[in-house]
């Protein structure tokens, strides 16, 4: 039976993984538009590391998206911790709400954003795309942290509160840190989203702030690059190393 | 700390107000080569700022939908530039700042969508046509008409073009590729449905790969792309057919409220330069309207009948025109519908 | 003024009940209007005005947007991509239920979980276009199964319904996941020794104390992925050759092709309030409401 279990998970990351060891294979074919193996090189990395717009791109969409979850998850977290003393009438409302927003397809979002900006005359570029991506992650961020701030007991803050700590005191170092697991999986779920974007910021990007899903949807009209496999090889490669470090900190730390 | 990051903030600020020139180019993904920005950024010391778009509509909405102007250089298709046109989207070139005008052929610059270069200078052109894979099919498909034969049932990849596609059609039955008549549209109609069995997908994009990893055995494609999948796979042949095809030019305009004219100006001349419509030939792979840059092309580009075919060949391709918004409605509904018989 | 100053003004001074204002939840509310709410209305409104061709839109007010989607192709798109949607949501399920349940199991949890969202920050398109070269006439796909004697001749996996779902569920996985994981981890299993203890056998446990209890992460985990599913236009244009037509496809179309924005906005309201209505109907509001 364990061994069933062992071989249903592996089989499940071996579905996800596929692709991205597909990925890593081209990006050392040395073929430009075939998909089928032609021998190893390392030319795409060459070629990637003299594309200066696709880095450009890289480090915007890095910028965008460290951003747009910061200031969501922040928002989102301090909203929520609001919502947990309010009354219960306001909040089934002010949720439901939120429901809508996440039902609402990214397409319709997208253009919709386009005629409000047109509208407001906000310009396009940097400033609506951090605005878009944020006004789309919040409602994720709010479920999520929510998730877990019902399963505490406010009992805990307020015993905290009569036991003589200040209130941020009692939000700081009680809190928190029981809501640590939500708010780090909020921040990886607005970054991821920001990210990957490609459908809204299809609509509302501007001439002077090229983000990398964009650069990739018109690339990829011409056959997917190697260089692109390359990129992508590089991002995954980082964010294992990351995760990596983080779990051994993680066992480091009392 | 503290005072690092103000630092930092007032050295972003510093960079952004040392006011570099600079030119918002928008453009087809894969026509302009990165290398060629990366020269005229170098010789000209103004900042490309480069975004490419995936299809005219795009370009067209994005154009309409934002107030004030965003992008200095556009690279529409021919029938957008007389759209584009006739709703007064285009500045009207100056010609004294475009000094290299006279290096294109002459074929671009007397033609029919824009006679004399008033608001668009070509930069690529192209033709749609057959291609098969010989060591696949049997009996090369030399006409339009070849296509709808049963040996070839789910094997052809077409272009997710409507226009594109309505012309086979149309020119099977025997009409022009820019006929309106609703009549003979709906005919056009009737006959794709008839297609659909020998139809495996559609495609505009990643077309080298479909065609050298053999997923398809034939179909319609333009000559670029089967250009550059002839070179890695010897068994695609690609011909025009007898009875006509059509040829598509994507041209350099600049939109009414253009930010940076000046800049504008000094993009499209680099562009008309013939070195470097040369290198924009050789790595992008399509045929270009610039002659003096043809002429340096190497021999195997040059006299390459994919490319640049023959005088009497040429003779039976029709350049797209603009066909109205009723017909480009009316081709687009029945485009929807025939999606939906699958 | 200090870090810890700025967030106790902004949460820590404000949040006691009936007491004083509750900023943040202010600022979030506004934010969300003006950013989110706006712009939908600005659809609504467009939806019941007319197609212009130089503006996009233009006056006068029409019902004729909605009559038009009573008669065109609509009806027909919409029971297609349900369907399309219904088929990920069931395959997603199937495979992250049990996914989640062992890994809430296992001692390695949140490494585990950080391992399923990491191909997420790799571009979803080159992973796309990375399944197609999996699933090909010459991919691996088929070389292995030609390898291993399944088959004589390669199969065409591609460009075919089958593959748009498979490249849906692929995309939509994680979205499964982590609600019915965020959820699952809440469980007491000490309920199920309860259980046994006052007599229930596995099939009881999991039908009578498991699965409702752990509903509400489904629910969540479906609307995440059932939506998406309808309205991603991507993975049906590159995996499923742009054959079928489905809501992303026609909203698209009706935006960019038809420049009908009139028509595109009555299509998304029509598509969005009948999300509502569904939901209104099947969804017990999770326990964390009730609370």
């Amino acid at each position: 039976m364990r061994l069933l279990k062992k071989i249903y998970l592996g089989f499940i990351y071996f579905f996800l993984y596929a692709p991205i060891i597909m990925l890593i294979m081209y990006s050392v074919n040395n073929t430009r538009y075939s998909l089928i193996w032609q021998g190893f090189s390392l030319r795409w990395y060459h070629e990637l590391f003299v594309d200066s717009g696709l880095w450009a791109a890289f480090f915007h969409s890095v910028w965008l998206g460290l951003s747009a979850a910061f200031i969501s998850t922040t928002l989102g977290l301090l909203t929520c911790i609001q919502l947990f003393f309010t009354r219960r009438k306001k909040r089934r409302f002010f949720y439901a709400l939120l429901v809508l927003l996440i039902v609402i397809p990214d397409l319709v979002f997208g253009i919709a954003s386009l005629l409000f900006f047109n509208f407001s005359g906000i310009p396009l570029g940097f400033v609506s795309l951090l605005i878009a991506h944020i006004t789309f992650c919040l409602p994720f961020v709010i479920y999520t942290i929510n998730s877990r701030i019902h399963t505490l007991d406010p009992n805990l803050y307020f015993s905290a509160l009569d036991l003589g700590a200040s209130r941020v005191r009692a939000l700081t170092q009680i809190l928190l840190p029981l809501l640590w697991p939500a708010i780090f999986s909020a921040l990886l779920l607005a970054f991821t989203l920001s990210f990957d974007d490609v459908i809204i910021s299809y609509f509302i990007a501007g001439p002077d702030y090229n983000i990398l899903p964009l650069t990739i949807y018109s690339l990829v009209r011409a056959g997917v690059t190697p260089e692109l496999n390359a990129l992508c090889t590089i991002t995954f490669l980082i964010s294992m190393v990351l995760v990596i470090i983080a779990n051994k900190l993680k066992r480091v730390s009392p | 700390m503290k005072r690092l990051i103000a630092l930092m903030i007032l050295s972003l600020m510093a960079h952004e107000s040392i006011a570099k020139a600079v030119v918002n180019v928008y453009a087809w993904g894969g026509e302009i080569p990165n290398r060629v920005i990366h020269e005229f950024e170098k010789k000209s010391g103004i900042h490309v700022h480069f975004s490419t778009y995936d299809s005219n509509e795009t370009l067209y909405t994005k154009l309409k939908a934002v107030r004030d102007g965003l992008y200095d250089v556009i690279l529409p298709s021919s029938y957008y530039i007389e759209r584009m046109v006739q709703q007064d989207m285009l500045q009207p070139l100056d010609h004294s700042q475009l000094s290299n005008l006279h290096n294109l052929d002459s074929n671009f610059i007397h033609n029919d969508f824009d006679d004399e270069n008033k608001y668009s200078v070509p930069l690529l052109w192209g033709a749609t046509g057959i291609f098969y894979n010989q060591s696949l099919v049997r009996d090369p498909p030399i006409s339009w008409s070849n296509l709808w034969e049963t040996p070839l049932k789910n094997q052809l990849l077409l272009l997710d073009d409507s226009r594109e596609i309505f012309s086979i059609a149309l020119m099977r039955l025997g009409y022009s590729p820019n006929d309106t008549t609703p009549q003979h549209i709906e005919q056009a109609y009737q006959q794709l449905l008839k297609l659909i069995p020998n139809v495996k997908l559609f495609s505009s994009e990643g077309i080298q790969s479909i065609l050298i990893d053999e997923d398809a055995s034939a179909g319609v494609v333009w000559n670029g792309d089967a250009f550059k999948a002839h070179a890695e796979n010897k068994s695609i042949k690609y011909l025009y057919p007898k009875e006509g095809f059509v040829l598509w030019v994507d041209a350099l305009a600049i939109p009414n409220k253009a930010p940076h004219p000046k800049e504008a100006y000094a993009f499209i001349n680099f562009l008309l330069r013939a070195g470097v419509a040369k290198q924009i030939g050789i790595i992008q792979g399509h045929a270009i309207t610039n002659a003096a840059g043809k002429a340096l092309l190497p021999l195997a580009i040059r006299h390459n009948p994919m490319l640049y075919p023959p005088k009497d060949t040429m003779e039976k391709g029709s350049f797209q025109h603009y066909p109205g918004e009723e017909t480009v409605a009316l081709l687009n509904a029945y485009w929807q519908q025939l999606k939906l018989a699958f | 003024m200090s870090a810890s100053g700025f967030i106790g003004l902004l949460a820590g001074k404000y949040c006691c009940p009936m007491k004083t204002k509750p900023i943040a939840f202010f600022i979030t509310f506004t934010w969300l209007s003006i950013f989110s709410f706006l712009p939908m209305l600005l659809i609504l409104i467009a939806s019941f005005l007319s197609k212009d061709s130089l503006n996009l839109v233009t006056f006068p007010f029409t019902l004729d947007n909605y009559s038009h989607l009573l008669s065109g192709p609509f009806a027909n798109i919409l029971l297609r991509s349900i369907a399309a949607a219904f088929l990920t949501t069931g395959g997603c399920l199937l495979l992250a239920y049990p996914f989640s349940y062992l890994l809430i199991k296992s001692k390695h949890q949140s490494l585990l979980l950080i391992l399923i969202i990491i191909p997420f920050w790799t571009s979803s398109l080159v992973r796309t276009y990375a399944l197609l070269s999996i699933l090909k006439f010459k991919g691996i796909a088929n070389a292995l199964l030609l390898k291993l004697h399944f088959i004589e001749t390669p199969l065409n996996l591609l460009y075919s319904n089958t593959a748009v779902i498979v490249g849906l569920i692929y995309t939509l996985f994680p979205f499964m996941v982590l609600p019915i994981f965020s959820n699952m981890e809440q469980f007491d299993f000490k309920l199920l020794e309860a259980g046994q203890d006052l007599g229930a056998n596995r099939l009881d446990s999991f039908f009578r104390i498991f699965l409702p209890n752990t509903a509400p992460g489904i629910t969540t985990g479906c609307l995440l992925v059932f939506l998406p599913a309808m309205t991603l236009f991507y993975i049906p244009n590159i995996l499923g050759g742009a054959r079928s037509i489905l809501l992303g496809n026609l909203i698209q179309n009706q935006f960019l092709v038809f420049e009908n924005w009139p028509q595109g906005a009555a299509t998304s309201v029509v598509l969005t309030l009948s999300i509502v209505l569904l939901l209104s109907f099947y969804r017990r509001p999770p326990k964390e409401f009730v609370n």
